[in-house]
C-alpha cells in the first residue's frame, strides 16, 4: 500500500533539520582547521592544508592528552559499567522496599555538573575537606587527592561515577526488568546456580544494552570537559590534561584552526570507537 | 486597505524607533563577574542619573572573559565598552579605539604613572585604568611579634622566616601561594625570576628564562614550596586567601584585591592581625602590576558615549564610591593617587600604602600580543616543573624554547 | 528469603550514602556560612542561616535567569520530542537503501566536541541576528538531544506491532492519524523518557549557553558557574543555587517517574 512508502517522508523535517544545523558547523569547523588562524592577527588568515594536523600528532602534549582522554575514559567507563550493573542486579529483586530507592540513587543526575564538581573538589581538600578529617581520623593519611596525579585521576573517576552511576543503573535496570522471570524459574528448575543464570541468561540477552550503555558512556566521558575543569584543571602538572582541557586553552587564546584540528580529530577518534564497538555488537546477534 | 496598510507601517515604525533610540543611549560593557560587578552595579544608578545612558552589564567569569571579549571584538559583535585585564591590551589593541587625543580633556596627571602604561601598546593608549593590583606580601604581625622575626625584605629573609613558623604538625605553614596548574601560578613564577633579575622576553625580543637569574629564581620557587601548606599544589587563588583566613599560613604572597576578605570578621579567623609589606627583593624588587582597564570597541556605533562611560569608570567620583564600597569582599581600587592617598579610603582599605607604594615599584609583564600564550605556556611548565614530570633544567629548557616558538624566533 | 533481604539492604547502604551524602552536603553548605563550611570537627547538626538563599534570589536577577531557563529547556523538549517523534517514525516504518548509514551519521554528529562546534554556532548566529535570544539556544538544543531521542523512540516505535496500525488503517485513518492516536499513545513512556533527557540536556548547559547568550537571554549555569568568582566558588550561594535548580528537574522526574523505568524497559531492548 502507499501507506509504507508514504512514512518515508516523516523523516524529512526531523533528519534536515538535524543534517543543516550539524553538518553546516562541521563542514564550516573542517574548512578553518585547514587555515591558520589566530583571532588576534586577523589579517594573517593562511591556508595550510593540514598543517595544523601534523602539528598536532607531532605535538607531544597532545599524544599526551590522548593517552589520558583513553585512560580517563576506559577506567571511567569500567567502573561506571560495574557499579551499574551491581546496583541493577540488587533492584531487580522484588523487595517492595527498592521502589522508593529509585528515585534517590536517581537524584545525582539532576545536580548541574559544575557544582557538583565544585562540592566535590571541597569534600577532598586535604585541608578544608570533610573527607580528608574522617579519613585521617581512622588512620588512613590525609591524602593529597588533587596534588598528586595518580589521585587526581582517581579523583576524576570517582566524581563522574557519582555523576554517572545513576545513568548506567537505570538502563541495565529497564533492561532487567524486561527480561520474563519465566526463564529464571524454568533454570532454577533446571538446577542452575544464580551466577550460571548470569552468565548464560542474563548476559546474552542483555548484551546489546550494556554494550549501548558503555557506548553512550564511552563516547561522552571523552568528551567532558565541566568536572575536569573544576576539579583538577588538567593538573597536576599535565596529568589530567584531557584533549578536551587542550582544546579548551588553545581555544581560549584565540587560535581557531588548531582549535578546530582537534575538534576533527576528536570527532574521528570517536566514531571509530563508536563503529568498532556497534559493528561487535551487531556481530553477536 | 490603504489606511489598514499605513497603521501597519506606522506601528512597525514607532515599534523600532524607541529601539533605536534606546540603542543610541544604551551600553554594552563585558564585565568581570562576580565581586567587581557588584560594586559597578551598586554605582551605575549614579552614573545613569548624571548622564541618562543606561549600561547593560554582560559578566562572565575571569577564565572566560579574555575569551569572550577576543571573540565579541574580532567578530565584530557588540560590546561597546570592555573591562579589561591588562596583559590583554596588546592582543586585543587592534580592535579598540585609540583614546590617545580624548585623554588629553581628562586629569591623567592623577592616575598613578605605571597604571597609564598598562593601557598603552606601541605608543598609543588604548585603555584608561581604572582597577590597579599589584601583588604585596601579607603577614601575621602577631606570629611575627610573638618570635620577634623582622619583616622580611629579601626572598632569602623570607625563606628563613618561613621555616621558622613552618609547623606541620600544627597545621602552621610558612607561606601560601599557588604551585599547581591554576592561572596564578606562571605569576609567581614570574614574580621570583624577575626579582633576580631575569626577563620573560629579554631586550632582543627573545625568550630571557634559561638564564641563571631565571635558575634563581625557579630555584627559590621550588624552595618555598617546601614551607608552603601540602595541597599548595592544587591550590589556586582562593585557597591561597583561605590558608591566611583560616589562620593556617603565615605569610602570603597575594594580590591586593584579595587582601579585603582577610580583615573581614566573618569570613577570616585573623582579621586585625595582618600586616601588609612590599613584596621582597632578589637583586631588585618587582612586584607584578595586574591593572583592570576600561577600553572601548572601534567598530562601537557609540563612540561619544562609550567615552563618556571610560570617563566616569576611571574617574574620581565612581574611584571613591568604590573603594568604600560596603562590602567584606574586595572592592574597585582606584588608579588615582588623589583618591588612593585620601584618608577616608586608607580608613576603608587597610592595605592602601601597601597598595601605592607597590604599584610605584610596580613592573609590568610583556606588552606583547603572544603574552597570553605566553603565560599559559609558563603555566603549563611550572605546573609540570613542581607535579615532577620535568627537572629544573628540563623546565627553563621548555620555558624558553615555548616562548621562543610563540615568538617566532 | 529473609537473609536476601538483609543482604540487599546491607549492600544498598553503601549505595545511599555515596550517592547522597554529597547531596546532603550540598544542602547543609546552602544553610551554612562559609566559615562554618570548613570547621573541622565537620559540623552535621547546625543553626540553618537564610542568607545564601537570600542573597541568591535577591542579588542577581533569579527569577529572569530562572524563566529563561525554564522557556529554553521548555521549547527544547517540544521541538526535540516533535521533531524527533516524526523522524523516528519515519526510520522505524521504511528501510531503505542508506538509511542505517543515515542513522548512523545521526548519531555520529552529535559526537563534535562543543567546543569545535561552538564557533561556527556563534559565527552563524551572529549572522542571522539570533545572538542572545531564545531561539538560539533552544535550535541548538534540540540538535544535541534530538540524536538521542530518534534512537530511543525508534526502538519503541519498533515495539508497536505493525498489525495494529494496518487496523487502523483499513479503518480509514491516513498515516498522520495512525501515528498520533494509535502508534504515540502506546509508545508514550518512551516519549517521556526522551522528555527528561532533552529537558536536562538543555537545563544543565554551560558552554553553549555562556557563549550564545548575553543580557537577555542568560541561563542558570552560566550563572552558577559565575558564582566562581576570582575570591574562589561561593558555596553558600552556589550551593543555593543548585538547589533551587534542582527543583524542577526533580519534581518532572517524580512525576514521570514511573513512565521512565518502564519506558526505558520497553525501548532499550530492541533498536
Amino acid at each position: 500500500m502507499g501507506s509504507v512508502q508514504s512514512r518515508r517522508w516523516f523523516l524529512v523535517p526531523g533528519v534536515i533539520f538535524l543534517l543543516v544545523i550539524d553538518m553546516v558547523p562541521l563542514v564550516y569547523s573542517l574548512g578553518v582547521s585547514l587555515y591558520e588562524w589566530w583571532l588576534v592577527r586577523p589579517r594573517d588568515v593562511r591556508f595550510i592544508g593540514l598543517g595544523n594536523y601534523s602539528a598536532l600528532v607531532l605535538d607531544p602534549a597532545f599524544r599526551r592528552s590522548v593517552l589520558v582522554t583513553c585512560i580517563l575514559t576506559f577506567g571511567a567507563v569500567v567502573v561506571e559499567f560495574l557499579a551499574g550493573l551491581a546496583l541493577a542486579l540488587l533492584f531487580a529483586q522484588p523487595f517492595r522496599f527498592l521502589r522508593p530507592m529509585r528515585a534517590v540513587i536517581m537524584m545525582p543526575l539532576f545536580v548541574v555538573p559544575v557544582v557538583g564538581a565544585t562540592m566535590w573538589r571541597l569534600i577532598l581538600h586535604p585541608e578544608l575537606g570533610v573527607l580528608g578529617y574522617y579519613l585521617s581520623l581512622l588512620g588512613f593519611g590525609n591524602p593529597q587527592w588533587l596534588s598528586d596525579p595518580t589521585l587526581a585521576m582517581i579523583a576524576l573517576i570517582l566524581v563522574d561515577a557519582w555523576r554517572t552511576i545513576p545513568f548506567m543503573f537505570l538502563v541495565i535496570h529497564a533492561g532487567l526488568e524486561t527480561l520474563p522471570a519465566e526463564l529464571y524459574e524454568a533454570a532454577r528448575v533446571d538446577g542452575a546456580s544464580w551466577l550460571q543464570a548470569f552468565r548464560y541468561i542474563t548476559v546474552p540477552l542483555l548484551a546489546y544494552i550494556m554494550l549501548v550503555a558503555v557506548l553512550i558512556r564511552g563516547m561522552d566521558i571523552f568528551r567532558e570537559f565541566d568536572i575536569i575543569f573544576v576539579l583538577t584543571g588538567g593538573g597536576p602538572g599535565t596529568a589530567t590534561e584531557t584533549i578536551q582541557l587542550l582544546n579548551y586553552r588553545v581555544f581560549g587564546l584565540g587560535h581557531m584552526g588548531q582549535a578546530n584540528a582537534i575538534g576533527v580529530i576528536t570527532l574521528i577518534l570517536v566514531a571509530l570507537m563508536c563503529y568498532l564497538l556497534i559493528r561487535a555488537v551487531l556481530r553477536t546477534r | 486597505m490603504l489606511a489598514g496598510m499605513m497603521a501597519v507601517l506606522a506601528a512597525m515604525a514607532l515599534s523600532f524607533a524607541p529601539d533605536a533610540f534606546a540603542q543610541a543611549k544604551t551600553l554594552n560593557l563585558s564585565m568581570l563577574a562576580g565581586f567587581k560587578e557588584d560594586v559597578l552595579r551598586a554605582n551605575l544608578p549614579d552614573f545613569e542619573r548624571r548622564t541618562g545612558i543606561k549600561v547593560a552589564v554582560d559578566a562572565a567569569p575571569l577564565s572566560e572573559l579574555y575569551k569572550k571579549q577576543l571573540l565579541s571584538l574580532s567578530t565584530g559583535a557588540r560590546h561597546d565598552v570592555l573591562f579589561m585585564d591588562e596583559p590583554w591590551v596588546p592582543a586585543l589593541s587592534e580592535f579598540l579605539l585609540p583614546l590617545d587625543e580624548r585623554a588629553r580633556g581628562i586629569d591623567m596627571q592623577d592616575f598613578i604613572p605605571t597604571t597609564v602604561d598598562a593601557g598603552a601598546y606601541q605608543g598609543r593608549q588604548y585603555t584608561l585604568p581604572v582597577d590597579p593590583n599589584v601583588q604585596i606580601l601579607v603577614y601575621r604581625k602577631d606570629l611575627f611579634e610573638q618570635r620577634g622575626l623582622k619583616v622580611p625584605t629579601t626572598w632569602e629573609e623570607l625563606l628563613q622566616a618561613a621555616k621558622a613558623l613552618h609547623d606541620p604538625a600544627k597545621q602552621q605553614y610558612g607561606i601560601a601561594f599557588t604551585a599547581g596548574s591554576d592561572v596564578q601560578t606562571p605569576l609567581y613564577m614570574t614574580l621570583l625570576m624577575w626579582s633576580y633579575g631575569a626577563e620573560l622576553v629579554d631586550a632582543r625580543g627573545r625568550a630571557g628564562v634559561n638564564t641563571d637569574a631565571g635558575k634563581k629564581g625557579a630555584e627559590m620557587f621550588l624552595e618555598l614550596i617546601k614551607v608552603a601548606p601540602p595541597a599548595v599544589k592544587s591550590f589556586t587563588f582562593a585557597d591561597v586567601n583561605k590558608a591566611i583566613q583560616l589562620g593556617q599560613a603565615a605569610m602570603a604572597i597575594q594580590w591586593a584585591s584579595g587582601a579585603k576578605p582577610m580583615e573581614d570578621p566573618t569570613r577570616s579567623s585573623v582579621a586585625g592581625k595582618l600586616g601588609y609589606a612590599l613584596v621582597p627583593k632578589g637583586t631588585r624588587q618587582a612586584p607584578m602590576r595586574g591593572v583592570w582597564t576600561v577600553a572601548i570597541a572601534k567598530n562601537s556605533p557609540n563612540l561619544e558615549i562609550a567615552w563618556e562611560f571610560a570617563k566616569w569608570l576611571s574617574g574620581r567620583e565612581f574611584g571613591l564610591a568604590s573603594t568604600r564600597y560596603p562590602s567584606a569582599i574586595s572592592a574597585i581600587h582606584c588608579a588615582r593617587v588623589s583618591v588612593l592617598s585620601d584618608p577616608g579610603t586608607k580608613q576603608a582599605l587597610p592595605y592602601a600604602d601597601a597598595l601605592l607604594g607597590n604599584l610605584k615599584l610596580a613592573k609590568g609583564r610583556p606588552r606583547l600580543k603572544e603574552y597570553p600564550d605566553i603565560q599559559e605556556h609558563m603555566r603549563v611548565t611550572a605546573s609540570r616543573l613542581t607535579a615532577g614530570e620535568l627537572s629544573l633544567d628540563a623546565a627553563l629548557k621548555e620555558m624558553d624554547a615555548g616562548i621562543n616558538k610563540l615568538l617566532g624566533k | 528469603m529473609q537473609t536476601r533481604k538483609i543482604l540487599t539492604a546491607l549492600g544498598l547502604t553503601p549505595a545511599l550514602l555515596w550517592t547522597l551524602f554529597p547531596l546532603y552536603w550540598i544542602l547543609t553548605a546552602s544553610f551554612k556560612t562559609e566559615l562554618s563550611l570548613y570547621a573541622r570537627p565537620p559540623q552535621w547538626i547546625f543553626s540553618p542561616i537564610l542568607e545564601n538563599y537570600k542573597r541568591v534570589l535577591f542579588n542577581i536577577p533569579f527569577f529572569q535567569y530562572l524563566t529563561n531557563s525554564l522557556l529554553i529547556a521548555t521549547g527544547t523538549t517540544v521541538g526535540s520530542l516533535v521533531l524527533g517523534t516524526l523522524a523516528a517514525y519515519g526510520f522505524s516504518r521504511t528501510r531503505f537503501w542508506g538509511s542505517g548509514a543515515l542513522r548512523f551519521l545521526i548519531l555520529v554528529t552529535r559526537m563534535v566536541p562543543r567546543m569545535t562546534l561552538v564557533v561556527p554556532y556563534y559565527l552563524i548566529m551572529l549572522k542571522i541576528g539570533m545572538l542572545d535570544t531564545y531561539t538560539g539556544l533552544i535550535i541548538a538544543y534540540i540538535s544535541f538531544a534530538m540524536p538521542f531521542s530518534i534512537w530511543l523512540l525508534i526502538g519503541f516505535f519498533d515495539d508497536v506491532p505493525i498489525e495494529v496500525e494496518e487496523a487502523a488503517l483499513v479503518d480509514g485513518c491516513n498515516p498522520i492519524g495512525t501515528l498520533l492516536r494509535v502508534v504515540i499513545p502506546i509508545a508514550a513512556p518512551g516519549l517521556a523518557v526522551a522528555a527528561i533527557f532533552a529537558f536536562l540536556v538543555s537545563w544543565n548547559e554551560f558552554l553553549f549557553a555562556l557563549i550564545l547568550s548575553g543580557v537577555h537571554s542568560k541561563t542558570l549555569p552560566v550563572v552558577i558557574a559565575g558564582l566562581t568568582t576570582d575570591l574562589g566558588p561561593l558555596y553558600g550561594e552556589m550551593s543555593a543555587a543548585a538547589i533551587m535548580v534542582m527543583l524542577p528537574n526533580v519534581l518532572m522526574t517524580l512525576v514521570l517517574q514511573r513512565y521512565v523505568v518502564k519506558g526505558l524497559t520497553l525501548g532499550a531492548v530492541k533498536g
